[in-house]
């Protein structure tokens, strides 16, 4: 009933997002950051190969990372080493395609 | 792993099933295709539950029609439409097929037949269905209520009482099946994870037992605890969900808000004790890949689940709930038997079928597992033994996961076929996966209890129910469309 009275006083009908950080959120499995610096041109091919959902490919000097495809399962971490970790970044919400697709330059074969 | 094969030519197999189809112990579970030789391969399985194993039939059929086997047992009538829209070849007599996997206007091609088109297509017949009278049919779906599946529902009414109702699954079909031929098995496991969402830890588990049954591997026993954790700790969220979803339907909106607190509870559960709040990436051949955080199964299990059952025991106590539930939805005994039905479902209707049982396996060969049942068949009964099972595999995880480990076997083997089960929190799920020299999938067959159960709902949700039980009666029943519809 406490919570109905309070609603109902204050006439908010929605909280602030976030009402407050979520630790949870911390430990869910999100899509990959990559170090530039150690991404060579093999192991974006790599990378490519290891991704079963076919969000990665290499396109010229860059890998690009469509994060529509990405379903955050972690294998390019695995294959990846220090060049990749998860970028615990999951609020991905956007009008805008395009800025889902990430174009990272590989950057240690780069002249 | 008990699974007997007999090789039978077309005309015999009629005869074998009639024979299995009227002895009681014998329960019809999966009917598919595979190719060999230029031919097409039907497999039929039987689950004999009382000598704890599973009996595979392989006839190779012509085009000219194979032997209808859903006339002696109709449950199989959901796999022989399928049957016919992979593969082409369709049941002798011209009978009528609906449309299950793949919509109307892909017809004439044949997504698991090599070359994906046959020459002489056999006739199509779709099953008529005439509205006459007073009677007509209203179309709901299949975009529904924010967060429910794809799925279109044919209801025929005359202003309340459901009539009739008839379903459309395949507005979800991913062909998944036809994506996994050619992967190498290990590649595979991320599509099947993703076949059910809901149940991907024992589909996973299924699809790695057949892989591992076709090489010839031993998981190592803390592997196989590991993925019970996994299984058991699905089973609690999804029969949490179910409950919630159930308030939903029945207006219980504070009741609906309790169960969904402790499912986000289950959720955070399953997270911290696996890294995914559905249980993705636990299982992998040969084993585990991550153990169960020991600290997070103490600490947050008890409290889930006993917030969970408080929830549900508040709703048992609530007379608009369980008047709604009661009498809504029956699936009779014998409507659970001629349907082959697994699962709760099943459970619910006297029919007391679980694999963990009735066909052992590890870790579950080493310990005893209580199987719930009802009597009543109804929504009613359903919703008992989900609260039942919630209490069972809480017990089950604590008394596995001090064994649990993450360990790997290597595979030995590449080629081979072997055929794997396990229990999802919808019942029995199957897999049956053969590999070719070259270590690459030929054939893998999904079968969620998913494309068991649906067969029932519109026996339930016909006669004696109005419109406001479907949802209920889905709810209850708690299937899922990708499942089916895969």
């Amino acid at each position: 009933m406490i919570w109905f009275l309070r609603g109902l006083r204050r006439g908010v009908v929605t909280t602030r997002y976030p009402a407050h950080a979520d630790p949870w959120a911390e430990a869910l499995p999100t899509p990959p950051s990559f170090d530039p610096q150690k991404l060579t041109f093999e192991l974006a091919e790599r990378l490519a190969a290891a991704c079963p959902a076919g969000a990665l490919r290499r396109d010229g000097p860059d890998l690009v990372l469509d994060l529509a495809g990405c379903t955050g399962c972690g294998r390019c971490c695995e294959v990846g080493g220090e060049a990749v970790a998860a970028s615990g970044s999951f609020e991905l919400a956007t009008h805008d395609r395009g800025s889902l697709l990430k174009r990272i330059p590989i950057g240690a074969d780069r002249d | 792993m008990s699974v007997a094969v007999r090789r039978v030519s077309e005309s015999e197999l009629n005869q074998e099933i009639a024979a299995l189809a009227a002895n009681p112990a014998a329960r019809f579970a999966d009917l598919f295709g595979a190719h060999e030789q230029g031919r097409v391969l039907v497999r039929v399985i039987y689950a004999l539950d009382q000598e704890h194993r599973y009996l595979m039939l392989e006839a190779p059929v012509t085009d000219q029609g194979h032997p209808a086997i859903s006339d002696a047992e109709p449950a199989a009538y959901v796999e022989e439409c399928e049957l016919f829209e992979q593969f082409g070849v369709r049941p002798s007599g011209n009978r009528p097929l609906n449309r299950v996997l793949m919509p109307p206007q892909s017809e004439n091609t044949f997504p698991l037949l090599d070359g994906g088109r046959r020459a002489a297509v056999p006739r199509e017949l779709r099953a008529p269905l005439h509205v006459r009278g007073e009677a007509f049919e209203f179309p709901f779906g299949p975009v529904r209520v924010a967060g429910w599946e794809s799925l279109y529902m044919g209801l025929v009414t005359t202003g309340e009482e459901v009539l009739d109702l008839y379903l459309f699954h395949w507005h979800k079909h991913r062909g998944i099946e036809r994506r996994l031929r050619g992967l190498t098995p290990e590649r595979g496991l991320f599509f099947v994870e993703r076949t059910e969402g809901l149940s991907a830890a024992s589909t996973a588990w299924a699809y790695c037992r057949a892989v591992e049954a076709a090489a010839g591997t031993d998981v190592p026993a803390s592997a196989t605890a590991t993925r019970a954790v996994a299984a058991e700790l699905e089973r609690i969220y999804n029969h949490a969900q179910a409950i919630a979803l159930l308030c939903q339907t029945t207006g219980l909106s504070v009741g609906q808000a309790q169960a969904e607190i402790a499912l986000e509870r289950c959720l955070r559960l399953n997270l911290a004790a696996f890294g995914h709040r559905y249980l993705f990436g636990v299982v992998c051949l040969g084993g585990a890949r991550r153990a169960p955080d020991s600290a997070a199964i103490t600490s947050l299990l008890p409290a889930a689940v006993t917030e969970l059952e408080r929830a549900a025991a508040a709703l048992l106590r609530t007379n608009s709930h369980v008047d709604r539930l009661e009498t809504c939805g029956i699936v009779d005994e014998r409507t659970a038997h001629r349907l082959a039905v697994v699962g709760p479902v099943a459970r619910a209707s006297s029919v007391p079928i679980d694999c963990r049982r009735d066909h052992p396996f590890a870790p579950y060969d080493r310990t005893v597992v209580s199987v719930p049942v009802g009597t009543a068949g109804d929504v009613l009964a359903r919703m008992e033994v989900f609260v039942a099972e919630i209490r069972e595999s809480k017990r089950l995880i604590l008394e596995l996961f001090t064994e649990a480990e993450a360990e790997v076997a290597t595979l030995t083997g590449r080629d081979g076929a072997g055929f794997g089960w396990a229990e999802s929190p919808r019942g029995e799920t199957l897999a049956f996966v053969a590999v070719d020299a070259e270590g690459r999938i030929e054939r893998a067959r999904l079968r969620p209890a998913s494309v068991r159960n649906w067969r029932a709902f519109d026996d339930a949700a016909r006669a004696r129910n109005v419109f406001t039980d479907v949802p209920i009666i889905e709810a209850s029943f708690w299937q899922t469309v990708a499942g089916f519809a895969r």
